[in-house]
């Protein structure tokens, strides 16, 4: 379980003074600036539980997780992951943890990939035998056979990245951090990521905290989502209760043959958009889903005008998401 | 629009999950860690096929050219500062191995781990980065002793290196050369620190390993320097390295004076590692404030 109460992380650095000798007085000075990175932030992580921790460039995804794997200090609040406070114990808490940052690697850049996972095997503790098997059990899911015996240096990205997944989970640890792992990365990469995470939480009950850019990253691996800006938690919930009470409507895009006026009224439904495609008409069309049964829509949209074909879709999360950031608040 | 892996991920587990660790790993477990770190840094240094054969030569080169040199500083005579040519010139061959060994290229394995960011992930291990940082830098001198070995084998075939003093000099020399190699390691991964608050490092380390090669009298004999320098390089911790055990090498009469060296050794010992450990604590501190 990861336990977060009241959690703040301040950094301070020297404040600059501007006006004449502006350089030379901030270097004298001893006044400091300190700025909230993580403001008040209580989080509930149970055992087995994948949450999508999202939040614009910034807005302190990265100082949360490096206060839950021991690497920064909180200024204030409690911590606590698997029942160890990170940064009191942080070589205990380095055995139940596994972290990937996207943006940097643990592996050793000249040597073969399979030296890292030698290394970190050792660094771990872990047997020979269990290292063999894990080892061959994340080689063989991963596909990485072919290129196992490669200097780190030479690798692809997606290559390198899986390297990265696997130096965090080899000793299997029940807790697993992932800093945006699928930057950069092409879709049969990301794909292959999303699986093995999906893969690891359901045999091995690994709790994943995810952060990412890639919101289909978060819809298809976790079910709730966290959403912080400026350090503070905007949102903390499912997907479904999100886009329920952000953006309560369901579309329908229709397709009708083009004699069909542009301007058709359906009791119930809205039309959001409709443009011309060749010789037929595409259309968007919303609804409310409690008001109008999502059954009762499409027939009564098939009932009024000559349908050619009718797709339901759900509201856009990343849409959803896009106007939580800018609104700043929930309740906006 | 959600694919499988949604629903499938999101099933509570039932099934054995990972265990828990309530504790620091045991200390078996940590030595072979440690181990591990040595041998790493050891292949590490194997890596390019290049560099291993250019070592090779360039060691065996170094010594034959400082042993022409040598020969000709001295040229008829036998003696110069007290120093009698033999000694000089085994001296100065033993100096340079002995500074192929101490000073590798890749002297210190964090500097490299700090540029990269992989120093986030060297301190959250269950093992502390100290140790086995000290333990790379071990693994990257021992990749030294086969070239240093060919070296060797070419200096005694030349006849430029000659026996110790007495048998309780070569044993005493074993002992302060390990000593000697101590307060490099220590010396060595203190200076690495400095990237902790500069981040680049790269031409002091270069300019601080020429004065710790030339201070420590790898390259001259601090018998050579004139009064004041030689007074100065011995109060520094660089005489201690190489310095020290070589001169206890040559002695033909050891006795107190030698043990007072040795002890001199461990003095140094016990206040650099004062040291390191105080610039470690400001280092992480610095990192686990402001996020390295």
């Amino acid at each position: 379980m990861i336990l977060a109460e009241h959690l703040v992380k301040e950094f301070s650095r020297p404040a600059r003074v501007d006006g004449p000798l502006g350089g030379l007085r901030s270097f004298l000075s001893t006044c400091r600036v300190a700025t909230r990175a993580v403001d008040d932030i209580s989080l509930r992580i149970d055992d087995g539980e994948i949450v999508g921790y999202l939040g614009p460039n910034g807005a302190g995804k990265s100082t949360t997780i490096k206060m839950l794997t021991g690497i920064l200090v909180p200024t204030s609040g409690h911590v606590e992951v698997e029942g160890i406070v990170p940064w009191k114990d942080r070589r205990t808490n380095a055995r139940n943890i596994g972290a990937v940052f996207g943006q940097r690697s643990q592996l050793w850049t000249d040597l073969p990939l399979r030296d890292s996972f030698e290394l970190i095997s050792r660094l771990y503790g872990l047997g020979r035998a269990d290292y063999r098997r894990s080892l061959e059990e994340f080689v063989d899911l991963l596909e990485m056979g072919s290129f196992l015996d490669t200097p780190v240096r030479s690798l692809s990205l997606g290559q390198r990245m899986r390297g990265d997944i696997v130096a965090a989970m080899l000793y299997e640890p029940p807790v697993l951090y992932l800093d945006e792992p699928t930057v950069g990365l092409d879709v049969v990469a990301k794909v292959r990521i999303r699986e093995f995470i999906a893969e690891r939480n359901r045999e091995r009950g690994t709790t994943v905290l995810l952060t990412t850019h890639d919101i289909a990253d978060i819809e298809q691996l976790a079910r709730r989502v966290v959403i912080i800006d400026e350090g503070r938690i905007l949102y903390d919930g499912t997907i479904e209760a999100l886009r329920r009470g952000y953006a309560p409507y369901r579309e329908l895009v229709v397709r009708t043959p083009h004699e069909v006026p542009l301007d058709v009224a359906v009791d119930g439904i809205d039309v959001r958009a409709s443009r011309r495609d060749g010789d037929e008409v595409l259309s968007t069309l919303r609804f409310d889903p409690v008001q109008l049964a999502p059954p009762t829509a499409i027939s009564r949209v098939t009932d009024a005008l000559p349908v050619l074909d009718i797709t339901s879709r759900e509201p856009d999360v990343e849409d959803i998401i896009r106007r939580i950031y800018l609104a700043g608040s929930v309740d906006a | 629009m959600t694919g499988g892996a949604q629903s499938a991920a999101n099933v509570r587990p039932r099934v054995h999950r990972a265990p828990t660790r309530t504790a620091r790993l045991p200390a078996p477990l940590l030595l072979r860690g440690l181990a591990a770190s040595c041998r790493q840094a050891w292949r590490a240094q194997f890596v390019f096929r290049a560099a291993i054969w250019s070592g090779i030569v360039g060691a065996c080169l170094q010594v034959v050219l400082v042993f022409l040199v040598w020969r000709a500083v001295y040229g008829t005579r036998t003696e110069v500062a007290d120093v009698d040519h033999a000694n000089a010139i085994t001296y100065a061959i033993l100096g340079v191995l002995a500074s192929i060994v101490f000073q590798p290229f890749v002297f210190d394995t964090l500097y490299g781990r700090l540029r990269t960011g992989a120093i986030a992930f060297d301190v959250m291990r269950p093992i502390s980065a100290v140790p086995s940082a000290l333990a790379q830098q071990v693994g990257a001198s021992l990749a030294q002793l086969p070239a240093v070995l060919c070296a060797l084998v070419i200096g005694l075939a030349i006849g430029a290196i000659e026996p110790p003093g007495t048998v309780a000099s070569a044993l005493a020399f074993a002992a302060s050369l390990a000593l000697g190699f101590t307060i490099v390691l220590i010396l060595n991964f203190t200076v690495g620190l400095v990237g902790f608050w500069t981040l680049e490092v790269g031409g002091a380390f270069l300019i601080y390993r020429m004065l710790a090669q030339f201070s420590s009298g790898a390259l001259i004999p601090l018998w050579f320097m004139p009064g004041g320098l030689r007074t100065a390089l011995e109060l520094l911790p660089f005489s201690a390295q190489v310095f020290t055990p070589l001169s206890i090498y040559l002695d033909r009469s050891p006795g107190v004076h030698t043990l007072q060296a040795i002890g001199g050794q461990l003095i140094w010992i016990v206040v650099l590692a004062a040291l390191a450990a105080l610039v470690w604590r400001r280092a992480v501190r610095r990192l686990v404030i402001f996020g390295g």
